[in-house]
């Protein structure tokens, strides 16, 4: 018997029901999986959390391909965004040890008002640097997640963890949505692209941590869905929109800003052509083409005039082709980073999609090119020539760049941003070619007594249909989504900031009336950063890249001494020093520096020692 | 989970800011969180006055921007707007000077005006 109208209702709010358990059940999996001493996500992830995960995106791809209102099925969308892009900010204490640790002290220092103007000190003051640190987008982010910190009233820390995670998982499957809409005016591509922006790793990556550049991701979205709007519309209501939000881009981080800039003024060219082709095809087409090689060369071009504002010192260089074997440089040109680190499985997880998009901007590109009025052919050639663009930037920055202040990586989010919408496209033609194959190949009702009248062949095809509509596409697009997880959270790394580290921090922080310096290893700094900020004049914590504080820390541990927290003491003006070690990082030496900074002739005092006794204070108060 | 209907509804009577009530609401609120900051620090307090405040905004935003969306666009336009308000606002105050306690209300005070008056104008355009 087939359904009626009233039991599908039924069976999708069932399965909906289903699916928000799911999600709370994988959450409260995530929660149990919490951890005070980790170095990946992997080694202590709830082993019932990725099978949970498996089944939840499984479940949530049919209800994608219901006529179930797209509000709905956008709600369940974000809310599976915000899982998958939570693991560090729920999984660790301090979230994941990377620049956001680094952008979380610059926070702390706005919120205590520890300095004006913007975040920490620089090591040299002119004009110049002056207007850089401003516009910075640690300064937006900083006031951002002090601004909601204070509203909820609740430690800054909490915030920045959760900032970009919830902000990314809301907002990133809109923009996908609404992009792919724009594309394709089709609700259910839509909202398949908007799950499938999960399916791409360096873009959950970025959607996980908390750092100026994912903000910019997101605004840089947004401004790409209104450059496809400009394109086909002439209201001026949406150029003032397009412009904002690249803006915006641009004051969260400066790659996202000049990326949004470059592919803006591409969208300016396309608008020009779209108008003037009709006069004259040709002679359209030659501003398409300078704006295009314009377009491409701003980020190299930008990167390299940065210099200007003293921050970096980045070039051109072609050093790479002559000190590089040919294959390191084709390994490089095709794959990039991850010809040093060779694994098919990552590999085929990063480039999968983008490759699928590529194929099928390829065929769109083919089917539209005898029809000029096509109506969504200038879109997809604009998004082909800027998914160009960051193709040809990314082997720019790679082999021909040298000092860049970012991974080239870095990049590929933006090619995952525009390959996402072709996915769907791709998926969703696939689902429709089988289901018009179903449709003439079946009964025009699918019951057991209808398929008996069909020939054992017919049947056969209708099974096969069956299965691969209802089963096998949900599951190999759960898998992919779930899988690309291995791949957006590394399954490498340093030992994460612990639990002792941060207690100790927060011990010396409480019970220091005084200034103080502390002299310790790069991974305790990460930690008094995020408790005490970057680099601040009453709790210094050296940075992670001052040679003082280096040698300071090897000459502690070589040879505790009051001589070395003098010298720290006197570098800083301050009039307390302490001294950290942590078990876990200094290894098999971790005792034998305890028992000489304890030795009297030394006079340090043993200031904190954490309970597990993996983490000792020493400190030492002038006079 | 609210219907369309009801949550259109609330936000039509929003929008409309009668005798600038849910401004003054805004502007109350913005109170509400600088006295919890100050006196109580109470997250469950600061949670509700956030959630308002952001309702309110949100909404005038969503509706002077994009009052040809549907509903549920166009609150979520007004909530990234006002995010990007609040963080433009807040980003000026730090790079002026910083954004202590005092600093962080005005700026609560002045976006909330900006997103009051922009949704008035948007009203008296459609209105004449």
């Amino acid at each position: 018997m087939p359904l009626s109208e009233q039991g599908r209702r039924r069976l999708l709010r069932c399965s909906e029901i289903l699916y928000l358990f799911l999600i709370a059940f994988s959450f409260y999996l995530l929660v149990l999986s919490r951890t005070g001493e980790a170095r990946t996500v992997w080694e202590v992830l709830h082993p019932a959390f990725i099978p949970v995960l498996l089944v939840t995106t499984f479940l949530l791809i049919p209800i994608l391909l219901t006529s179930e209102k797209t509000t709905y099925k956008l709600l369940f969308i974000i809310v599976h965004s915000i899982l998958i892009h939570s693991l560090f900010s729920v999984i660790f204490p301090a979230g994941d040890l990377s620049g956001q640790q680094e952008a979380l002290g610059k926070t702390r220092l706005i919120y205590d008002n520890a300095f004006l103007h913007g975040a920490g000190p620089l090591p040299f003051r002119t004009l110049q640097t002056e207007i850089f640190k401003r516009f910075s987008g640690d300064n937006f982010q900083a006031a951002l997640s002090v601004i909601f910190a204070r509203m909820l009233s609740i430690d800054v820390i909490w915030v920045h963890l959760f900032l970009v995670p919830v902000l990314w998982g809301v907002f990133v499957p809109i923009a996908a949505f609404l992009t792919t809409k724009t594309l394709s005016e089709n609700d259910k591509v839509s909202v398949l692209s908007a799950l499938l922006i999960s399916a791409f790793p360096y873009a959950t990556y970025f959607g996980a941590i908390s750092v100026p550049n994912s903000l910019g991701y997101i605004f840089f979205f947004f401004s790409l869905y209104f450059m496809l709007r400009y394109i086909v519309s002439n209201d001026s209501k949406i150029t003032a929109l397009m412009l904002v939000f690249s803006f915006f881009a641009l004051l969260s981080h400066y790659l996202t800003g000049v990326m949004a800039f470059s592919l803006l003024l591409l969208a300016v060219a396309f608008k020009a052509y779209a108008s003037e082709k009709e006069k004259s095809s040709r002679n359209a087409r030659l501003p398409l083409v300078i704006a295009f090689i314009f377009s491409t060369s701003i980020l190299p071009l930008s990167l390299i005039y940065l210099r200007f504002f003293g921050a970096f010192q980045t070039s051109l260089t072609l050093d790479k082709f002559y000190e590089l074997p040919l294959e390191e440089i084709v390994g490089l040109f095709s794959l990039g980073e991850l010809t040093y680190a060779f694994n098919l499985k990552l590999i085929l997880l990063v480039f999968i999609g983008s490759v699928i998009a590529l194929i099928w901007m390829i065929y769109l590109l083919y089917c539209l090119r005898r029809n000029p009025h096509a109506k969504f052919r200038t879109l997809v050639y604009f998004l082909f020539a800027a998914f160009l663009i960051v193709l040809i930037d990314y082997r720019i920055l790679k082999l021909f760049m040298t000092g860049l202040p970012f991974g080239e990586e870095r990049l590929w989010v933006f090619r995952d941003f525009i390959a996402a919408p072709f996915v769907a496209l791709a998926i969703y033609a696939v689902v429709s070619w089988l289901q018009s194959l179903l449709k003439a190949k079946s009964p025009p009702t699918i019951t057991v007594a209808n398929l008996k009248k069909l020939s054992k062949g017919n049947v056969l095809r209708v099974l096969s249909l069956l299965l691969a509509l209802n089963v096998l596409i949900p599951v190999l697009l759960g898998g992919w989504i779930t899988f690309s997880l291995s791949a957006a959270y590394p399954q490498v790394a340093p030992l994460q900031t612990t639990w002792y580290e941060l207690e100790a921090v927060k011990y010396i922080e409480e019970n220091t009336k005084e200034k103080y310096v502390v002299i310790s290893d790069i991974w305790t700094i990460y930690a008094g950063e995020m408790i005490v900020g970057l680099s601040n004049p009453r709790a210094y914590y050296f940075s992670g890249s001052s040679k003082t504080g280096h040698d300071l820390f090897v000459n502690m541990t070589e040879n505790p001494s009051t001589q070395w927290m003098l010298s720290a003491m006197n570098y800083t003006n301050t009039t307390v020093a302490y001294f950290i070690v942590t078990e876990p990082r200094l290894g098999t030496e971790f005792n034998s520096v305890v028992s000489k900074a304890k030795a009297p002739e030394n006079k340090l005092i043993v200031f904190y020692v954490s309970d597990n006794k993996k983490l000792y204070v020493f400190g030492y108060r002038e006079g | 989970m609210p219907s369309g209907f009801q949550l259109s509804e609330v936000e039509t009577l929003i929008a409309q800011d009668q005798k600038f009530l849910f401004t003054l609401a805004s502007y109350v609120i913005t109170v509400v969180i600088y006295i919890n900051l100050n006196a109580f620090q109470y997250a469950v307090l600061g949670t509700v006055a956030f959630i308002l405040y952001f309702l309110i905004n949100g909404i005038f935003l969503g509706h002077a921007f994009f009052d040809k969306e549907d509903t549920f666009f166009r609150l979520m336009f007004g909530f990234l707007l006002l995010i990007m308000f609040l963080g433009f606002v807040g980003w000026l105050a730090v790079i002026i000077y910083n954004l202590d306690v005092a600093r962080f209300t005005v700026v609560l005070l002045v976006v909330a005006t900006i997103c009051s008056l922009l949704n008035r104008k948007v009203k008296y355009r459609s209105a004449t």
